[in-house]
């Protein structure tokens, strides 16, 4: 963070209030390119909205808890904490205080993440600029992304992403970022229609 | 490299990102239980981060010198890097290894190619 360009204070104050590591790995080069602000935030929702997802699959199990207790529980999930969460679902050893059980896996998972991460804005400083430190950002997202292509749509999707972010490249304020992300979104939702029918539960236009 | 960026303009950045944090992830939770996910909708929310994802890396390893050319041979740094770290992550799921793997042939490739 601190090697892509952001003063150590801000990049502390980005860690602790976005704690999204995927969405804060990909706004940062456009940050450090200087674009405009509603592209960076914009990216940021792209990256994030798997959790509207994960928002919908939690709360028929918090339905009956306070909505201060279902909006903290939301913003300290994680892809991990997520996971965790409904596989023990899926196990049945879910405990009577499930929120208080969430929110013992999410604040392990915060204090881990904060701890490393703050670490690391503060290691940053220490290491030669030659090192070219800030394309482990891009590896990191390599790692995030190599998994998620366990399925053909998601192949098909990030291939046409990255061929029409390159071909688009050129366009103003990362525009050519946007244009692969939605030609992607909609080859890798093509590709999962004609894999497979939607759920006779819910028809089309459902 | 340039001064480190700071500042209000940045300030506005990390509240918008912060904003974007909180009303994906809280969104559902705080929902109306009337409201629910299409299918369509949900396949195309299940694709975007991946989608995204590539077409952010993607760019930014094929072009060299960075935000140029489009650059497919091995005097790429970059795509050695990050072909080091694609294959580590086929043998191996350990996300460390694979930073620390691709961070070391990207420079090799760098210093002696």
């Amino acid at each position: 963070m601190v090697k892509g360009g952001l003063a150590v204070p801000w990049a502390i104050a980005m860690s602790l209030l976005v704690y999204a590591g995927s969405a804060q790995l990909a706004a940062l080069p456009l940050i450090v390119a200087g674009a405009p602000l509603w592209v960076i935030v914009a990216t940021g929702l792209i990256t994030n909205l798997r959790f509207v997802i994960y928002s919908a699959a939690l709360r028929p199990h918090f339905a009956d808890r306070p909505a201060a207790v279902r909006a903290a529980l939301g913003f300290f999930m994680t892809d991990f904490t997520f996971t965790r969460f409904m596989r023990s679902v899926q196990e049945g050893s879910l405990p009577e205080q499930r929120d208080a059980w969430f929110a013992g896996v999410c604040a392990n998972n915060w204090i881990i993440w904060q701890v490393s991460a703050m670490t690391g804005i503060i290691g940053a400083s220490y290491v030669p600029i030659e090192w070219g430190l800030e394309f482990t950002g891009t590896l990191a997202l390599v790692a995030l992304v190599g998994p998620s292509l366990n399925a053909r749509p998601a192949v098909v999707g990030a291939v046409v992403a990255a061929i029409v972010a390159l071909l688009a490249f050129s366009l103003p304020f990362k525009l050519g970022l946007f244009c692969g992300a939605i030609a992607g979104i909609t080859a890798a939702t093509l590709a999962d229609h004609w894999q497979q029918p939607p759920p006779p539960a819910k028809p089309e236009g459902a | 490299m340039t001064d480190p960026v700071s500042g209000i303009a940045l300030g506005v950045v990390i509240v918008g990102l912060a904003l974007s944090t909180i009303i994906t992830r809280t969104s559902f939770l705080l929902a109306g239980a009337k409201l629910r996910l299409g299918h369509r909708v949900e396949v195309a929310l299940r694709y975007a981060p991946v989608c995204t994802l590539a077409a952010i890396i993607v760019p930014d390893i094929l072009l060299h010198p960075p935000g140029t050319t489009l650059d497919l041979s091995v005097f790429n740094p970059r795509l050695i890097g990050a072909l080091a770290a694609g294959l580590w992550l086929c043998w191996s799921r350990n996300i460390v290894g694979c930073l620390g793997f691709g961070m070391a042939a990207y420079t090799l490739a760098r210093l002696y190619l």
